[in-house]
């Protein structure tokens, strides 16, 4: 079952970005791409965290989705170990992702006026609505960004807490359901993230 | 006048024919009262079943007190017995329990059918063990198609043979039944008679039933003795091996030679009511001390090994008894209680009674069975849900605790324990290790057999093991094993010098012994002789030098330990994962003892190597669990750091909401 829906919802992303490159032009730049940024330490370390945070993803997905997609059965062996490694360093990357990147990825009144609009309609708020539309910059990286950090949390915790003997072997298995999924969506959305910057 | 005549004919014909008709329609009618009072008188019973095969829905006891019968010169059913008979002969349980209950049905059970090629083997489970220390012999024997063991005929064992040796810890029948093939054994079949089915060896609820009896009298030949010399109101003397084959015991004269005394049964006087009928206690609830007789396990983990030392299974010290869990209707078909079993039993109860059918309940079952019997349900808290897919639950929860290096253990069956004269030293052969944690279906047995014979295929259990050490014949890289009876005459021979250790133990055997006894071998067997032991195959070059390999024909046997139970508070990996998962930890990294009489062939291997998985990866796997606090410390700590960042940012989008709300944006 999960083998399935991984592949299908793999292959749904695909073509996404397939769609996406082919209907929409690329006129966007990433945040913080300055020049600025490439000299400073600070800059390069960003940098490094977002390519220490690629690498782990592109290892625990491999390890991960592998024994799933292509061998039809669970990880195990030297898979789990290779998984089990790079998954604390992904983890304590991610974190420092979140604190380097929180800022530069934080949605401005720019990025959903549609929202905004809503929002004042709702409201019945009196002042008008600033016309926001062409100002908005790299929305699906942002999206893509806070999803990412917040899908992180479901993803290892459910995993670090079964190793902790405070759930049966029925939570065990909702629990271990509940990682899979998680990383389905969450390699989904770290595709795409990482198509959008390669795009800007 | 002709046609006349012919008219007269023909009615009388027509006469005759009605006439017929209605003969034959009153013998119809008769047949069926005759039928239908029968059974009424019977109790009504279901037709084809005897009065004791159904049971009428009462769950007390019914009172056995019945007349014994003998069997007859044939075998067949003699005359019922009174203690004035002269010669008195022994009760036949065939007979004298047979009257009720279905003998042939029962027959068929599961400690019987071994002979029959028809009832599925099932999974491996304990052989029977011929050691003989002299000739350096230890080999698995089964009548069952057990992968890793020999049918006694491989070894030249007649069926009586068989039971002469093995026949003290069965409850009879099966190969005690079979007629022999064996020319010079007719008569003396005829003299001992036939070791039947004995009933009273698990249903003989008397506390003076003494079991070893059955021991003693086959040792003397007493075969037709045998179950009545168990029970409480009869002793048996004498013995049949001091007959001549001429004796016959149901005209006996006396022996030539005075010393010896003929096979004689004696009644207590009391056993006998006015109308010649015995009481017996018979229950339908085995008690579990008759199951201890034959399924007694010891293991030799410390120097006192008392019964007050060690524990029973944790479901007989709940209040339990064998028979709960281990359940047969009349058929006999008892419950081995496996993992699978329902694919090769025909009790329907097979599934719902193994440890899962008990502690989770029925997968396909309508109604909740789970908790049966009081079973606690557990929760297994921290397990990951692949340890149920790669272990048994006997691997974390029965038999000992795993060590360092493998136990000797002892069981009833091969050690012959509550017999006279055990041998009651450690090293006393046949020597088997346990436990040992083994992938299902042991080492060296073809995958597809083990498909075939296992449902559990592929999930780690502990077993008992034992290194199979005979001498044999190689052809085409296939052993065969040599006839026993040469074997001893020949290997023998040669080993005669060699001192045996006073404990049991195997000699040592060096190469140059097996060099002499190869040597002798090749001269009085046909073929290429080899000695098989200690997974190795050893033979003789061209030049006469010892070579020795490693052989699937020579790889260890393993069956399943399913008791002692151990309470969940005493199971593998209660305290941390490390009791399995750490460099040292003996269920990957103890050591099996590799047994052999040859010096040169003993040793040990790592039980990883009986569990089909890389030995370096387990080590690998093992190491990383020294990180794995760390790991959880680290992955916590990062969680923790992200849900700061995530509220912070949350906090200021709800700000940013507020604003606009506030219309101050």
């Amino acid at each position: 079952m999960f083998q399935k829906i991984s592949i299908i919802a793999f292959l749904v992303t695909l073509a996404c970005i397939v769609l996406h490159r082919i209907f929409v032009p690329s006129n966007k730049r990433l945040p913080g791409n300055s020049t600025s940024d490439r000299l400073s330490i600070i800059g390069m370390l960003r940098i490094l965290v977002y390519l220490a945070v690629l690498f782990c993803f592109l290892v625990l997905a491999i390890t991960g989705f592998y024994p799933t997609l292509i061998l039809g059965k669970h990880i195990t062996g030297y898979l789990v170990m290779v998984h089990a490694t790079f998954a604390p360093v992904f983890a304590v990357c991610l974190a420092v992702l979140a604190v380097m990147w929180a800022r530069r990825w934080c949605f401005t009144s720019g990025d959903w006026p549609l929202f905004e609009r809503i929002v004042r309609w709702a409201t019945l708020a009196n002042n008008p609505v600033a016309n926001t539309y062409g100002k908005s910059s790299c929305l699906g990286q942002k999206i893509s960004f806070w999803l990412i950090i917040f899908l992180a949390l479901p993803l290892i915790l459910s995993i670090v807490l079964s190793m902790f003997p405070l759930f049966g072997t029925h939570w065990q298995e909702l629990l271990l359901s509940m990682h899979r999924y998680t990383a389905l969506v969450f390699a989904m959305v770290a595709i795409l993230h990482t198509y959008f910057i390669i795009r800007t | 006048m002709l046609k006349r005549l012919e008219e007269r004919i023909d009615c009388t014909l027509r006469k005759g024919l009605i006439l017929t008709g209605f003969a034959c329609l009153l013998v119809l009618c008769l047949s069926a009262l005759i039928v239908c009072f029968e059974n009424q008188a019977a109790g009504a019973e279901t037709p084809g079943k005897l009065l004791g095969d159904e049971s009428d829905g009462s769950r007390a006891h019914p009172t056995h007190l019945i007349p014994l019968v003998a069997e007859n010169e044939d075998g067949g059913q003699g005359g019922k017995i009174n203690p004035d008979d002269d010669p008195l002969l022994p009760f036949s349980l065939r007979w004298t329990c047979g009257g009720c209950h279905s003998y042939g049905l029962i027959s068929k059970g599961w400690h019987f059918s071994a002979i029959d090629p028809n009832i599925s083997p099932g999974r491996p489970g304990q052989p029977w063990i011929l050691s003989d220390a002299r000739t350096g012999t230890q080999i698995p024997l089964s009548y069952r198609q057990w992968p890793g063991t020999f049918k006694p005929e491989q070894l030249g064992l007649s069926s009586r043979e068989f039971i002469k040796l093995f026949g003290r810890h069965t409850p009879g029948g099966g190969a005690g039944e079979l007629e022999t093939e064996v020319p010079d054994e007719i008569m003396r079949e005829y003299v001992s008679g036939k070791l039947e089915i004995n009933c009273l060896s698990c249903h003989n609820a008397e506390f003076a039933h003494n079991q070893g009896e059955f021991f003693l009298q086959i040792a003397r030949g007493n075969f037709r003795w045998a179950s009545a010399a168990t029970c409480e109101f009869a002793s048996v003397s004498g013995s049949a091996n001091d007959m001549p084959e001429t004796y016959d015991p149901f005209i006996p004269e006396p022996p030539e030679d005075a010393k010896k005394v003929p096979p004689t049964i004696k009644y207590h006087e009391s056993a006998f009511d006015h109308e010649n009928k015995v009481y017996f206690n018979i229950v339908r609830e085995v008690p579990d001390n008759r199951c201890y007789f034959c399924h007694s396990n010891l293991y030799l983990e410390a120097e006192d090994t008392e019964k007050w030392n060690t524990d029973e299974d944790v479901h007989l010290a709940a209040g339990l008894k064998c028979i709960d869990c281990h359940r047969n209707g009349i058929d006999h078909n008892i419950i081995r209680g496996y993992e699978g079993e329902e694919s090769a039993s025909t009790n329907h109860l097979a599934a719902a009674l193994s440890c899962e059918g008990c502690h989770f309940g029925e997968k396909e079952s309508s109604s909740p069975v789970a908790g049966r019997l009081g079973a606690p349900v557990p929760e297994h808290r921290g397990i990951p849900p692949v340890h149920f897919e790669r272990m048994t639950c006997t691997a974390c929860h029965s038999g000992p605790w795993p060590a360092k290096e493998t136990i000797l253990t002892k069981t009833s069956r091969a050690h012959r324990l509550g017999t006279i004269g055990v041998n009651k030293s450690h090293e006393a052969l046949p020597h088997i290790n346990s436990p040992v944690f083994a992938e299902h279906g042991g080492i060296g047995t073809n995958t597809i057999i083990r498909k075939r014979l296992f449902m559990g295929v592929g999930k780690i259990a502990p077993h008992k093991m034992v290194w199979p050490s005979y001498w044999g014949i190689i052809k085409d890289q296939d052993v065969t094993p040599i006839d026993f009876e040469i074997v001893k005459q020949t290997v023998g021979q040669v080993l005669a010098n060699v001192s045996l250790p006073s404990s049991g133990d195997w000699p040592a055997l060096s190469d140059e012994h097996i060099i002499e006894a190869l040597k002798s071998l090749k001269g009085t067997v046909e073929g290429e002789p080899v000695y098989v032991s200690g997974g190795n195959v050893y033979s003789l070059d061209e030049s006469g030098k010892l070579w020795k390999e490693e052989h699937n024909a020579a790889q260890p046997y393993l069956w399943p330990i399913a008791h002692n139970v151990r309470p969940a508070a005493q199971s593998l990996g209660i305290r941390y994962c490390t009791d399995c998962h750490a460099t040292d930890a003996p269920f990957f990294f103890g050591d099996v003892a590799v047994d052999s009489p040859a010096v040169t062939g003993r040793g040990t291997k790592k039980m990883v190597e009986f569990q089909k998985v890389d030995p370096s990866y387990a080590r690998a796997f093992a190491f990383s669990f020294v990180f794995r606090p760390m790991m959880k410390i680290v992955s916590l700590g990062s969680c923790a750091i992200i849900a700061v960042v995530l509220l912070l940012y949350a906090l200021k989008a709800l700000a940013c909401v507020v604003k606009v709300l506030a219309g101050s944006v």
